[in-house]
């Protein structure tokens, strides 16, 4: 079945809906190109990030429609007209036919656009562009038309003026939802695509740029434009966006975050030179970038900082320059491959002790360690090792049973021997949670530290208990208790 | 003539001496720091070989225990962290490491490794930087990069190795550690120093004190003889 057709084929007389057997029968020379949707939408996203740079409330009008919110913008663009002017131009010649359509609401806009009245009509001019169009302008569902039809509603100027209370109870809210929105009687808010910033600095270029230290003077420019719109608000910038419109069309977003609220502009070049660093050759500018916007997508109150009078460095300003290297060295590998070690309220070893992203906020800037430190005092807990494999490794060991600790086990095709133990030390999974609240299951461990002949110490552990087990379980073939070697000591 | 390039030579050497900080870090054993003249030199690279995969913790100890900086940062590749594990919080006390002033740092390639670990070094607040390899080679120009930064900035660079590597060093010494045992709960450690730029070579058992946060010798120590080399200063144990 045919979805589209171009201009030639309308002249023709095809219209979508078109059986396709049917168009080859009346035309035999077509050229059908198979329906992908999801490149259509894929399409429909990139016009989107397009359109961004007239304004950040761009909404997508599935499958082949947006809708723009221009209040506000059309004076950079030296009006209206000019704005309609310059999209329509960039889109055409990117090789597609459109209409535009400017309107008070949101519904009245669509309608003009889809239904063949483009234009710019100013507010308190719905009605009149409304009332000759079909009833399907309004965005309402195909049996609510239909139903409409069979009662010889076709028009939108059929209903605006009948009665309210018959339309709702015949037809549903929906009706009369769209037409209020539509006329501008109740406010539709625009629901835009990606999350307004709350703090933007944008720069468009007579000539387009596309060197790289170009692009970082630019930025170092928008970022001292930043700087004052923040520190009106107090505010630093926890996460930053630079967007750089090529000529082409194209979109490139660079994306860079800080592990605290930074201000100054020198900071922020030495972060994005990071990542410019990073993406290398993904940073493709083409023809050149002929706009750049900065961002601030996540801002967190920054309050002024005291600085020290006198000379060395104190612990704050230590602080501060370790969370830049971290800023420095995420910009360029990552944000999680730079981690900082945090304590976890959990009896399990690898919950206890996470690996997090050091950028990520947290909820306490000593990361759990010194409650950590005064419980393991005063719960005398064993000592822990050095170094903890990420996951258990199942090795053969022979331990006497049924609570024995291991003679000699074999680990990586090494086999050990051991000549001290000590333990056990039972840490049971949580019996409140399904699962005991860890992947491997409610399997109680029993750890034990081992020494073997060359002085190497390992930390080893029975996973299940013979306790549990009753004789008719083994005989069955359920399985045995199995050991596993979980970190190995210095 | 002479003399004033002497001079010259003395002032691009850079001698690494922080501002309030001495420029060795002693162990606290004496025959040890009088071959290490003074102590590990701060400002420079040092390495830490394992003397095979099985002891990567013992040397990762030995490393933790020679470091003792309040400020850490451990880079290593991804591989490494797979094979041998990642440094357990609750773990590093013992060697007098505070877990909230470590930064990790998981590398997917060795160059990353070694960008990473210059750029440590450059930041003023960062006082050692390990950095755990696993590849048996490593370019020499890179080498000389971190001794300039470790230089530069004066703190601690450390490379971490998961065998005896076979290559000539430009580290200013190079020790080959493995696991010692024990009948204690200490750790020791077997501790053998193959290159040193500032005096003798020799083997050493050492434990370390957890409530003393130091090494301490276990035995005496057995000195090797030098490789036979000119140079003048040396003097045999």
């Amino acid at each position: 079945m045919i979805v589209a057709v171009d201009e030639a084929a309308e002249r023709l007389g095809l219209h979508a809906g078109l059986a396709l057997a049917q168009a080859r029968a009346m035309h035999p020379a077509l050229e059908a190109i198979a329906e992908d949707a999801e490149a259509d939408a894929g399409l429909l996203e990139k016009i989107a990030d397009w359109c961004l740079r007239y304004t950040p409330l761009v909404a997508l009008d599935a499958p082949d429609g947006l809708t723009l919110d221009i209040g506000g913008c059309a004076h950079l663009y030296g009006g209206e007209q000019q704005l309609v002017a310059d999209l329509g131009a960039r889109i055409a010649q990117a090789g597609f036919a459109y209409t535009i359509a400017i309107a008070g609401t949101i519904g009245a806009a669509r309608a003009a656009a889809h239904f063949g009245a483009p234009g710019s009509y100013t507010g308190g001019e719905e009605r009149g562009l409304l009332a000759p169009l079909p009833l399907s302008a309004l965005r309402l569902a195909p049996g609510t038309v239909a139903a409409l039809a069979r009662v010889g509603l076709k028009r939108v100027g059929d209903i605006v003026d009948l009665p309210r209370s018959p339309l709702t109870a015949r037809f549903g809210g929906e009706l009369l939802r769209q037409l209020d929105r539509a006329l501008g009687l109740e406010h539709e808010p625009l629901n835009p695509r990606l999350p307004v910033a709350p703090y933007v600095a944008e720069q468009r270029f007579a000539e387009p740029i596309a060197r790289e230290e170009d692009v970082l003077a630019i930025l170092t420019r928008l970022a001292g434009r930043l700087q004052f719109a923040l520190e009106r608000r107090g505010d630093g910038a926890r996460r930053l966006e630079l967007t750089l419109f090529r000529t082409d069309g194209e979109v490139r977003r660079i994306a860079a975050g800080c592990s605290r609220p930074l201000r100054d502009p020198a900071q922020i070049r030495a972060l994005f030179v990071e990542r410019l660093a990073a993406l290398a050759d993904a940073f493709d500018p083409g023809f050149g970038f002929d706009m750049a916007r900065l961002s601030v997508l996540v801002a967190e109150p920054s309050p002024p900082e005291q600085i020290g009078i006198g000379g060395g460095e104190n612990a704050a300003e230590a602080d501060r320059q370790v969370d830049q290297l971290a800023d420095r060295l995420s910009a360029r590998l990552g944000s999680r491959r730079v981690r900082r070690l945090i304590a976890q309220d959990s009896h399990i070893p690898e919950i206890a002790a996470a690996n997090m992203p050091a950028q990520a906020a947290l909820a306490a800037a000593d990361a759990g360690w010194p409650a950590f430190r005064q419980f393991r005092a005063e719960a005398g807990l064993a000592p822990r090792p050095l170094r903890l494999l990420q996951r258990p490794e199942p090795i053969e060991a022979v331990a006497e049973v049924p609570d024995g600790p291991p003679l000699r086990f074999r680990w990586r095709r090494a086999l050990h021997e051991v000549i001290a133990a000590e333990g056990p030390e039972r840490i049971e999974g949580a019996w409140w949670s399904e699962h005991g609240g860890h992947p491997s299951g409610n399997l109680a461990r029993d750890y034990f530290r081992v020494e073997d002949k060359s002085g190497l110490r390992f930390w080893l552990f029975r996973s299940g208990l013979y306790r549990d087990l009753m004789r008719e379980d083994l005989a069955q073939g359920a399985a045995a208790p199995t050991w596993f070697l979980h970190g190995t000591f210095a | 003539m002479i003399e004033q390039l002497r001079q010259r030579l003395q002032a691009l050497q850079k001698t690494a001496v922080l501002d309030g900080a001495p420029g060795h870090l002693p162990l606290g054993i004496a025959a040890i720091d009088a071959a290490l003249g003074g102590g590990l030199t701060r400002g420079a690279l040092h390495e830490v070989a394992a003397v095979s995969e099985g002891h990567l913790a013992a040397a990762t100890g030995f490393a933790l225990g020679l470091v003792s900086s309040r400020r850490l940062l451990w880079i290593a590749e991804d591989m490494a962290l797979a094979e041998s594990g990642v440094p357990h919080g609750p773990g590093l006390d013992a060697f007098g490491l505070l877990p909230e002033q470590l930064l990790t740092v998981a590398a997917a390639r060795p160059h990353d490794l070694l960008w990473a670990m210059e750029e440590a070094l450059r930041c003023r607040a960062i006082g050692a930087v390990i950095g755990e390899l696993r590849q048996s080679e490593i370019d020499m120009v890179m080498l000389r990069r971190l001794s300039l930064a470790a230089a530069d900035s004066g703190a601690l660079a450390l490379l971490l190795r998961a065998a005896p590597p076979t290559d000539a060093s430009t580290a200013a010494t190079r020790w080959i550690v493995g696991a010692s045992p024990s009948a204690t709960a200490s750790p020791r450690f077997a501790a053998q120093l193959t290159r040193n730029r500032r005096g003798p070579l020799g083997a050493w058992i050492l434990e370390w004190s957890d409530s003393d946060e130091r090494f301490l010798l276990a035995t005496p120590a057995q000195p090797v003889a030098a490789p036979a080399l000119d140079r003048p200063h040396r003097q045999v144990a």
